[in-house]
């Protein structure tokens, strides 16, 4: 397709925080990323207001393994504190994902160049992505490289189902739903063979209201156009 | 499965032991049912089923502990807070006349709560007719009075101008000769009496208020539907009525910390994109009793705790999981004395182990019903600081992979154990593989505080379950202490020993280089040959000096420096072996020839000066059971059993 991408993404550790052990600050990470955590990867691999990814499957390759580390959070109200965070251990993930233009975005209208965007993205995967990676949080580092969506061997090849109970399935903003409010969306992913499949944002019937929210304003005066860059590196070669 | 899922379907699966009282090291513990806690009750008042006072009395120590209904808000209640519990409380709350017998109140009476939130219950649809009894009877505002002028022994104690005595002293000997019973059980005042009540039927047999599930299915239902606001539940998926209030006394009744709490509003836990902890996440009152209920009951029941870490495993359809952190004589004591007297080799141990563990995997039931797959979950919990409580690991995992890795781990880190005794005390040996405790002693002491030990404990996990590498710390740490004889006693560099051979052992396998517990004559790695060397100068000395002669041998002696600089050592060993030679004349002759033979098999180039390793213990062992199993059985024994008795 002209508009997806598959990438494999590893780290030695990673902290998708389960939300219940978050409000208290003993973080415990979730057996798999979210369809959020994974969108948020793909968005530092290249991300522009036109479009909009959506994740198609990810699948787990290595065992699902957790390791608790002794951490001193940041008290912003000063004094000093102690915490047991537990992250996953050794992950690597192959992911398949889409994009999508933007239809709640009329003003980004001018950049909407399927080709362009799907060779820049394919480019920014070979490179590693263009900003930083990380599994969760931001301790925690990850790699980015381009990989054909099932191929290799994955622990949980022929392992079967696997139920992981209720998780949060991402986020909804308000530029990608057209309501002005930040809801928060659940489900039940089963992992068949250890593969992922994520129903599309809109198909999740669990959806939270959090707060209102206004989308952020994008238009030509923020954001350069493809074709505008394009042109620019022309001209230099020009020069 | 996430873990609070899994709780809660532990506890929807185990309601039968709702309310049943058990023991475990002398210790009480229950399933507790939803809006329900235990408390210790001081008074125990029976009313008749119309609602009059039948009796009162002090309750002992033994009998203290009480199923109490409670709400969210009484049951997390401190300091001035007015918040009475449904039924039981203390003196303050259910006594009407408290004010008049002399009681301190703060601000409004605590009894209008309480009555008035009785009288809700009573008079709900899903008031219960025992409920309805002592409501009736509390609500004439006479309970101190009955107590007091109990015409027997009167079980509160009052002084001359009709106010309760606060506390015992000598002047009032003379209105009450011998000390009242209450001031024995109750801690403090006598106004902080905890009363708890029944129901007396003069015709039939009436269950305990406190045990009856009439009562608290009464007050589930009533209290169900004052819940707050539907939201939707992070567990379960479903719209359930939330709370923000957690329970704590997990680990025990003095435990303040909560594995879900919400309060942190000022540093940067939740806050970002959310303003509230509710925003963040939220969590259904049933399913947050539901799971903590499970969970306290679990630890109770089969948890291991050490040093406040918590160690837990469970099964969702069949509760009771063999433990990764014992050893493998705790898995069928009786068969693996066998597996070690009949061959040391690891398919007669993987056929017991898969025995032992056989039992377990029979129980997988059903494989067609797919929501509810047979699964083991491995939960460690800890504290970092008093008010929270982390997670440190979860698994959750198909019980056949469970046991098939346990199976795995058990054959793979085995070797030869004497340290075990049997349920008639002797030292019985074992093949297998040992406890994660063990490890742990034999890494860094017998001396090793909890909380190495605990840690040790975490690390391990993952080696087990999930088949990965022994951290190389470990192994190094158990065989430098296991060379090191000298510095311990007899009984406990045997068992360091073994275990540091246990774990070499899985190490080499990992590596699929393993080796078994019989001596492998064919292996020329130098290690392995040094190894069987320095055993068989420690049998032929042991040999010569007799039995009455305890002394460690050369070769036990030198043992440390050996496993730096082998070549060099072995060269003295050798010349203080020649007086035991020369005692034993002709005898000598065969071990002599096992050491030649031994040195035969060296490449040249190997019979030097570089360090040792861990392979050298392996071969010491397996030679020196060879030698002692070899030429006569009953020697063996006797040999062996005189260093175990040291």
């Amino acid at each position: 397709m002209r508009n997806s991408v598959e990438f494999s993404v590893y780290g030695d550790y990673a902290l998708f925080t389960d939300p219940l052990t978050k409000l208290g600050g003993e973080k415990l990470s979730y057996q798999v990323p979210t369809f959020q955590a994974i969108k948020g990867i793909v968005e530092s691999i290249y991300w522009k207001p036109t479009i909009l990814f959506i994740i198609d499957e990810i699948r787990v390759m290595n065992a699902i393994r957790m390791e608790s580390k002794g951490v001193r959070p940041i008290d912003y109200s000063g004094g000093n504190t102690l915490a047991n965070y537990t992250y996953l251990k050794d992950v690597h993930y192959q992911v398949r994902c889409h994009f999508e233009f933007n239809m709640n975005r009329p003003d980004m209208e001018f950049d909407r160049n399927e080709n362009k965007h799907h060779n820049i993205l394919k480019r920014s995967v070979q490179a590693g992505g263009r900003r930083d990676i990380f599994l969760g949080t931001r301790e925690c580092q990850g790699y980015v490289e381009p990989c054909v969506f099932g191929e290799g061997e994955s622990f949980y090849d022929k392992y079967g189902e696997i139920h992981l109970g209720t998780m949060v399935h991402g986020i909804n903003y308000p530029d990608e739903t057209g309501r002005n409010q930040m809801e928060v969306r659940l489900w039940q992913p089963v992992m068949k063979d250890g593969v992922i499949t994520f129903p599309r944002p809109e198909e999740c019937t669990q959806v939270r209201v959090i707060s209102e929210m206004k989308p952020k304003l994008f238009n030509e005066s923020n954001v350069e156009s493809a074709e505008q860059l394009l042109a620019s590196w022309g001209e230099e070669e020009n020069r | 499965m996430s873990w609070l899922l899994s709780l809660y379907e532990t506890y929807e699966s185990n309601l039968d032991h709702v309310g049943e009282t058990a023991l475990r090291n002398e210790r009480e513990y229950t399933l507790l049912p939803v809006s329900h806690t235990t408390q210790n009750a001081h008074i125990e008042v029976l009313v008749t089923e119309n609602g009059e006072f039948h009796s009162a009395k002090v309750i002992g120590k033994s009998d203290a502990s009480t199923l109490i209904p409670c709400t969210e808000k009484s049951a997390s209640r401190a300091g001035a807070v007015i918040s009475p519990y449904p039924l039981h409380d203390k003196l303050s709350y259910v006594a009407g006349d408290f004010v008049a017998y002399g009681g301190q109140v703060k601000g409004e009476e605590p009894f209008e709560t309480y009555i008035h939130e009785l009288q809700n219950w009573a008079e709900s649809p899903y008031g219960h007719p025992k409920v309805i009894a002592i409501y009736r009877y509390l609500r004439q505002r006479t309970l101190i009075r009955d107590l007091v002028s109990l015409s027997s022994t009167p079980v509160l104690a009052v002084d001359e101008n009709n106010r309760l005595i606060e506390k015992w002293d000598k002047k009032y000997e003379t209105l009450y000769p011998e000390k009242p019973t209450i001031f024995g059980v109750v801690a403090g005042d006598q106004t902080s009496a905890f009363v708890r009540f029944n129901v007396y039927s003069p015709t039939r047999q009436l269950d305990d208020v406190w045990k009856d599930k009439e009562v608290y299915d009464s007050f589930i239902a009533y209290y169900g539907e004052r819940l707050g606001d539907e939201d939707l539940c992070y567990v379960t998926g479903k719209k359930l009525p939330s709370t923000d209030r957690h329970a704590n006394k997990i680990r025990n009744a003095a435990d303040k910390a909560k594995l879900i709490s919400a309060n942190d509003d000022t540093g940067f836990t939740f806050r970002g994109r959310f303003v509230q902890s509710h925003d963040a996440a939220s969590i259904s009152y049933e399913v947050s009793q539901k799971a903590h209920n499970a969970l306290k009951w679990l630890i109770n029941r089969q948890g291991k705790t050490i040093d406040d870490r918590v160690f837990l495993v469970w099964g969702n359809d069949s509760l009771y999981i063999p433990d990764p952190a014992e050893d493998t004589f705790a898995l069928d004591p009786e068969a693996m004395p066998e597996v070690a007297r009949m061959s040391n080799t690891n398919e007669a141990l993987a056929r017991e182990v898969s025995k032992a563990l056989d039992g377990y995997k029979n129980k997988l039931g059903d494989k067609t019903k797919d929501h509810f797959q047979p699964e083991v979950n491995i939960l460690v919990l800890d504290s970092a600081t008093t008010g929270r409580m982390a997670v440190l690991y979860f698994r959750n995992m198909n019980k056949e992979l469970y046991l098939d890795k346990l199976a795995e781990w058990h054959t793979s880190c085995a070797w030869l154990h004497r340290y075990r005794k049997n349920a008639q005390g002797d030292f019985v040996a074992f093949f297998g593989a040992p406890a994660t405790r063990d490890i742990a002693f034999a890494a860094y002491g017998p001396r090793a505080g909890d909380k190495i030990v605990k840690g040790l404990m975490e690390r391990m996990l993952p080696c087990i379950v999930d088949g990965t590498r022994i951290p190389q710390d470990i192994i190094n740490s158990v065989i430098n202490r296991a060379s090191n004889p000298v510095a311990l006693e007899n009984w406990e560099w045997e068992k360091t020993l073994s275990i540091a051979c246990a774990l070499i052992n899985k190490h080499l396998s990992d590596k699929k280089e393993g080796i078994g517990l019989a001596l492998d004559e064919n292996n020329d790695d130098r290690s392995y040959l040094f190894g069987r060397m320095l055993a068989v100068a420690d049998v032929l000395e042991r040999r010569a000096l007799g039995k009455e002669e305890k002394r460690a041998t050369n070769a036990i002696r030198y043992m440390n420096a050996f496993s730096k600089h082998p070549e060099r050592t072995w060269r003295v060993i050798q010349e203080s072996l020649q007086p035991y030679q020369a005692r034993l004349g002709a005898a000598a002759t065969y071990w002599t020839k096992i050491i030649d033979e031994i040195g035969f098999k060296f490449k040249p180039e190997d019979f030097n000066n570089k360090p040792l390793t861990g392979k050298y213990l392996l071969g010491f062992y397996s030679q020196r059971h060879a030698l002692y199993q070899g030429k006569n059985r009953d020697d063996a024994a006797e040999a062996e059993e005189t260093h175990i008795e040291e």
